[in-house]
């Protein structure tokens, strides 16, 4: 799986640890989300969806 | 209870528990094993010495399983976590039926038999577990 969840989260001018807590995950989570090397959950991706403002998960997560 | 879970990380590479993150929890670590070395050297009699250090170390035992099982993990560090935990477990198994088909060949052997009951009740345990855990599973999702 792709993401652009690293663009978007810049865009907002959050760090990693950040968006971490703010989704209740540990920062690694998010490494490996923004890598590509985990698939989430569907309630892990629309939180983080809706905690970047992003209207849609297709718009972070992309299936390869 | 006394010590906080966000003072320690799960143990991934050396076994199983928890070990410090903080200072906090080296303090705890410090804190829990400390008197037991204190208790030994004190001139208490008889089975006074005994007694105080198995209370505080039960003190410390229930709260550090308390410590673990209140653990924060996400999602990834639980599958994560589940996969390793069932690599350990079938490594176990396969030593456990080894040890036990290498005790029945050798009581055939000897013409004496002897497998160790702890083996057998491990194995029945671990099972019994399974099963249950499935049940569970299958009845909540």
């Amino acid at each position: 799986m792709r993401t652009h969840i690293e663009f978007f989260r810049k865009k907002l001018g959050l760090t990693q640890e950040e968006l971490a807590r703010r989704v209740n995950v540990a920062r690694q989570t998010i490494i490996s989300l923004e890598q590509g090397k985990y698939n989430p959950s569907l309630y892990l991706a629309f939180a983080v969806t809706k905690t970047l403002k992003k209207r849609y998960i297709e718009d972070l997560f992309e299936l390869e | 209870m006394l010590g906080k879970p966000e003072w320690f990380g799960p143990r991934k590479y050396t076994g199983w528990g928890a070990t410090p993150r903080t200072w906090q929890g080296w303090v705890y670590v410090l804190v829990a094993v400390a008197p037991l070395a204190l208790f030994g050297a004190l001139p208490l009699s008889g089975s006074t010495k005994p007694i105080l250090m198995g209370i505080w170390a039960a003190i410390f035992i229930v709260d550090f399983i308390d410590i673990i099982l209140r653990m924060q993990r996400d999602e990834r560090e639980r599958l994560h976590e589940a996969i390793a935990e069932r690599n350990a477990l079938w490594v176990i198994i396969v030593v456990l039926a080894v040890g036990i088909a290498y005790q029945a060949a050798q009581s055939s052997v000897l013409g004496k038999p002897r497998i160790d009951p702890i083996i057998l009740i491990a194995v029945i345990a671990g099972v019994i577990v399974k099963a249950v855990t499935n049940i569970y599973l299958d009845s909540r999702d």
